[in-house]
């Protein structure tokens, strides 16, 4: 996929649209499809590794499990099966194979009616290299 | 300066700890010469210097409760009798520590001898693979008959001990203790077992091969690692040497153990065991409270190896806890390479007598936990008490911190669902420059 703009970061989709009109978006496409689940899938702030997806709004079918949604993210992405991909609701991991989005929903779902949740891959660890080492080092070696 | 950094103070600087060792096991083995004073003296200080650079903090006094009990791999010791804490120093003093080491055989391009500053992950994944091989070569029971050892875990404070004996056990000269043919069978194992770790191009599981195999995952020398891809690192070199460990290891993905691809692992080749890793995240921005109470049921499990994570940037290898303080190994301590091709090469910078705490707030959210299963009942005992431990700790709200499944990750269709559904395009995009537009235009259809 060429859509990816991997260095731009968007403003939340709760600060772009108010919540009079996030609420009536719900209303609109809950009453042309009752069966799906409006969800706003957005990446971690402080992500570094992963894309910016091309969509933030998706309409997925309630009785999808979450693993189902995960892989559909995760090959719009086109991320390869060793690449970490985490997707949180309310800071928590998405992990559970069976839950259906009609769940995730029921549970989550924020009060202008979608649910939101956060893509993430994981943190790397390495300790920055103080810039002051050298003069540190002058310093133990005079004392 | 005003204070000697504890892991120099307790662990000695490099040349102090080539210096002959009163009595030991290991008193068979030829050591350097004496070193000179200026040597010494420059020693001494690009120790302190590494031990401030790479992390240990001047402060240190690890306190550990009498009251309750201490987890290490899934034993638990009550620190209230001096037998106590000598089995656990033992038992913690037994696991092998990998740390930062320097002026080791340059790596690929030839830029770096060292892995201070950025290896850190690295060496906490090394430590897991460790952990899983003393279990599948020497047992649960298995201690170092040195292991270093300090005299009371309340006078943890690394100055005491440096005083006397770098934290040491020194025998009674009369009673230096022979190696039943047993117990050297078993030092031998542990020295091959730690030669494979070694800081060189051929060894299995090296800081060099872990380099070069994480260059699959767009990684080279000098860059930061993470918990997902050190696991994944760790899987290709096992994989990469069928002969060296009979192992074989199993990387989940989005946090589901597929049961059967596991017993497939056990089943082909000739793994006689599989380490299964789970690398997850634990919350956003900080380790979500909730998942702590599953973390430690987790480390109480006899088949826990662990985790490889730590604070922010600063990566740790977690062993155990205590109420709501994780043990953990650091590998921020840089020490010189040793060569392990010596018949008789040091085993004590691969050891660590001071175990540390910190607190679960301070964890970080991204981390990889590892368990060790044999073939049969075991991985059949191992599923049912994960299945167990990662419902009771989510029944309030039904989200585990990962799942484990029955059947194999192709049973269920996750392939075939992608190739049916991911090149859909969203809906009529043309249109969404427009100005005004109907509220239903910018909803992906799944």
């Amino acid at each position: 996929m060429q859509t990816f703009h991997s260095s731009q970061s968007v403003r939340p989709f709760k600060m772009r649209k108010s919540f009079a009109t996030r609420l009536e978006e719900v209303a609109g496409i809950r009453a042309k499809f009752p069966t799906k689940v409006p969800v706003i899938v957005e990446r971690y702030h402080r992500e570094k590794y992963l894309p910016l997806l091309d969509k933030t709004k998706f309409l997925v079918p309630q009785e999808l499990t979450m693993t189902q949604f995960i892989t559909i993210i995760r090959s719009r992405m086109a991320l390869n099966a060793t690449q970490a991909f985490y997707l949180l609701v309310s800071n928590k991991s998405l992990a559970s194979m069976s839950l259906t989005m009609a769940e995730v929903y029921r549970d989550y779902k924020d009060e202008d009616g979608f649910v939101y949740m956060t893509y993430a891959s994981q943190e790397m660890f390495g300790c920055l290299l103080p810039s002051t080492g050298g003069k540190l080092a002058d310093h133990l070696l005079t004392t | 300066m005003h204070s000697v950094s504890p892991a120099a103070a307790q662990y000695g600087s490099p040349e102090e700890r080539g210096a002959p060792r009163a009595g030991g096991t290991q008193g068979g083995c030829a050591e350097g010469g004496e070193p000179d004073e200026v040597d010494r003296l420059k020693g001494r200080l690009l120790s302190a210097w590494n031990n401030v650079k790479y992390g240990w903090t001047v402060k240190t006094k690890t306190h550990f409760s009498k009251h309750s009990p201490v987890y290490l791999f899934g034993r638990d010791y009550r620190l209230d009798t001096e037998e106590a804490v000598e089995r656990f120093q033992t038992d913690f003093a037994s696991r092998l520590w990998l740390t930062y080491r320097r002026d080791f055989p340059p790596l690929g391009s030839g830029l770096w001898s060292t892995d201070c500053g950025w290896g850190c992950m690295l060496r906490s994944a090394q430590m897991l693979l460790a952990q899983g091989l003393l279990l599948h070569v020497l047992g649960r029971d298995w201690t170092w008959p040195d292991a270093p050892f300090s005299a009371s875990l309340a006078e943890m404070e690394p100055g005491k001990l440096a005083a006397s004996e770098q934290g040491w056990r020194l025998w009674p000269s009369a009673a230096v203790p022979s190696l039943s043919p047993r117990q050297q069978e078993e030092e031998q194992q542990h020295r091959t077992l730690v030669s494979w770790f070694a800081d060189h191009p051929q060894a299995p599981f090296g800081i060099h091969r872990l380099v070069e195999l994480g260059r699959g995952s767009g990684k080279k020398a000098g860059d930061w690692y993470g918990p997902s891809i050190a696991a994944h690192i760790l899987r290709r070199a096992v994989e990469s040497s069928p002969g060296t460990s009979h192992l074989a290891i199993y990387v989940s993905q989005d946090c589901t153990v597929y049961k059967g691809d596991v017993a497939g692992l056990l089943r082909g080749g000739a793994a006689g065991a599989v380490i299964v890793l789970v690398p997850m995240r634990l919350g956003g921005e900080t380790l979500n409270p909730v998942y702590v109470n599953c973390v430690k049921e987790l480390l109480k499990l006899k088949a826990c190896l662990g985790i490889i994570g730590g604070r922010p940037r600063h990566s740790l290898y977690f062993v155990g806890f205590q109420d709501d303080y994780l043990l953990y190994l650091d590998p921020h301590y840089c020490q010189p390479s040793v060569d392990t091709s010596q018949e008789c090469f040091p085993l004590e910078s691969y050891h660590c007598g001071s175990p540390r705490k910190m607190a679960f707030a301070k964890m970080d959210p991204s981390c990889t936990i590892g368990f060790y299963t044999q073939a049969g009942q075991d991985l059949d005992t191992l599923c049912a008490q994960l299945a167990q431990v990662l419902k009771a700790a989510s029944t309030k709200d039904k989200y585990p911190m990962f799942s484990v499944v029955d059947g194999r990750a192709q049973d269920y269709g996750l392939e075939e669902l992608c190739s049916r559904l991911a090149p859909l395009p969203a809906l009529r995009p043309g249109r969404r420059s427009k100005g005004k537009k109907p509220e239903a235009d910018d909803f992906v259809f799944l």
